[in-house]
């Protein structure tokens, strides 16, 4: 990938996924992104050992590996006096300052904004929170599944009403990974706006601001109407969309879905009615233009739904690959590792795993700069760079060894 | 063998590399696979297989103590012979992060 963030130095001091993802985001677009970790406990994604059910190995953890790739680990005490010194010192060569941590601690650990500019006065200061850094919620922690999810309307949209409940957000790290690519793209703008004036500015992006950011069309029309008219249908009733066939979700006959959004039926009747092998249906007055077939949808739909019914989900993913009209197959996360489009859009790479064993395949930052996928090598252990990169500083194994006996570093 | 603090080395019997990032309180012998290691400059490819009872491996990124001595070792790559001082076993130096889950 071409290094557009080449020369671009961060001090990354968080945890968890939302606020490392954005340093990961910069780091597979060529940034030199230093991560601060407890010199004993290192980050606390590291000690999530269980993902629902599955156990997670911490030698091939994917969890650590998504957010963390590319970046060095430097074990930092920062509540000691040694280890804040050294903060600052980094500090001043970075050109980014990113924190998740809340502002109590920040002020505790002199971490916040006039300690970090007392060392660095151009530096860009980015700040990952819960729910914002004003307002009544400022000094409350949170997960995407809160802040994100259940806030800001996601969990009760998605939620067809006749469950009882709010479904749950799908896989782990879904809002923090949206977020983290908010605030990537926040500090990023902030490096131009620095580049063009010399002002360097705060950056703030929330779960919550990215949570209804997601769900921002049905929020601004839910403002405006005073209610929400959104309502997800339960699935499997078949119902038609009320005015267009080519609407839907369909059931192959081995238990495959396959969505059709074709918004605007008209220009793609003979189209998709020739694919589901009834191309005699596109010259039936009653679908042979947009206004009939529209007109006609409850009996179209039907022609429709029986047609995936009568084939497997092999036979029709083949099948509709010539077909114009816009669709898409139901996957699996696993089955995205093997689709064809994905690989031929370098979407995936790959980094070695601690153990030396077969490589780990990770899904890339969703931006591509002049068609090159993300070459990036893997997280970093806890603490892997500490000595090194305290050199790269200038500080000499004396001082390193006094830093160590004093517990400021691991 | 003079193990300085950020020298590099390699292991004799298998692909496993080093660098010391704390150096021994007292003389000794660096020993992967249950033999001593080679300078990483040195012109010896590693040859034959670690020991017995001396492999269960070295990882990378991973550090390596002996509480004894003080050495401490970053592993730069993996192999499968098992770090040693002076016939001491290390041990390996994990995070402890409070336990959690998702």
């Amino acid at each position: 990938m071409t290094q557009v963030m080449k020369g671009i130095r961060v001090l990354e001091v968080a945890q968890f996924t939302f606020v490392p993802a954005a340093g990961g985001v910069l780091s597979d677009w060529g940034a030199d992104v230093i991560k601060i970790e407890h010199p004993v406990r290192g980050d606390a994604q590291r000690g999530i050992k269980l993902l629902q059910n599955w156990a997670v190995n911490p030698q091939r953890s994917a969890l650590m590996q998504h957010p963390n790739r590319g970046k060095r680990s430097v074990g930092i005490d920062v509540s000691t006096e040694e280890g804040q010194k050294l903060i600052y010192e980094l500090a001043a060569s970075c050109d980014v300052f990113l924190t998740n941590y809340l502002p109590a601690q920040r002020q505790k650990l002199k971490i916040d904004l006039e300690h970090i500019r007392a060392a660095n006065p151009d530096i860009i200061y980015a700040r990952g929170s819960a729910f914002g850094d004003k307002g009544p919620e400022r000094e409350k922690g949170g997960f995407d599944s809160t802040a994100f999810w259940a806030r800001g309307g996601s969990a009760i949209m998605v939620t067809p009403k006749e469950l009882e409940g709010p479904l749950p957000q799908p896989g782990p790290a879904y809002g923090d990974t949206i977020g983290g690519m908010n605030l990537a793209g926040g500090i990023t703008a902030a490096l131009f706006h620095r580049e063009r004036t010399g002002e360097a500015t705060e950056v703030d992006v929330s779960l919550l601001s990215s949570g209804i950011w997601a769900t921002a069309c049905s929020v601004d029309v839910s403002m405006d109407l005073g209610e929400s008219p959104f309502v997800n249908a339960m699935p499997g009733g078949g119902v038609p969309h009320s005015t267009n066939p080519f609407i839907g979700v369909f059931r192959t006959s081995d238990d495959g879905y396959i969505n059709l959004t074709v918004l605007s039926p008209g220009p793609y009747i003979e189209d998709v009615f020739t694919h589901l092998n009834m191309p005699e249906m596109a010259k039936d007055e009653r679908f042979s233009t947009a206004e009939t077939i529209m007109e006609n949808t409850a009996e179209a739909f039907e022609l429709v739904k029986n047609a995936f019914r009568s084939n497997t989900f092999d036979y029709w993913t083949e099948k509709l690959k010539t077909m114009r009209g816009q669709w898409a197959a139901y996957q699996s996360p696993a089955d995205v590792g093997n689709d064809e489009q994905v690989l031929a859009n370098d979407m995936i790479f790959d980094v070695e795993t601690a153990d030396g064993g077969k490589p780990l395949r990770l899904v890339a930052n969703p931006v591509q700069f002049n068609h090159e996928g993300v070459k990036n090598s893997r997280a970093p252990e806890a603490s892997e760079h500490t000595e090194l990169l305290l050199m790269e500083l200038g500080i000499d194994w004396d001082r390193i060894e006094e830093l160590k006996a004093k517990g400021a570093i691991a | 063998m003079d193990i300085k603090p950020g020298s590099r080395w390699k292991s004799a019997v298998c692909t496993a590399e080093m660098v010391v990032v704390r150096a021994p309180q007292s003389a000794g012998e660096l020993q992967c696979g249950g033999v001593a290691v080679l300078e990483h400059s040195a012109p010896q490819s590693p040859s034959g297989e670690p020991h017995e009872g001396h492999s269960n491996g070295v990882m990378i990124g991973k550090r390596y103590i002996d509480e004894e001595s003080g050495i401490e070792v970053l592993g730069a790559k993996a192999g499968a012979g098992s770090l040693a001082f002076d016939g001491r076993p290390l041990n390996l130096k994990e995070a402890k992060p409070l336990p959690a889950s998702d």
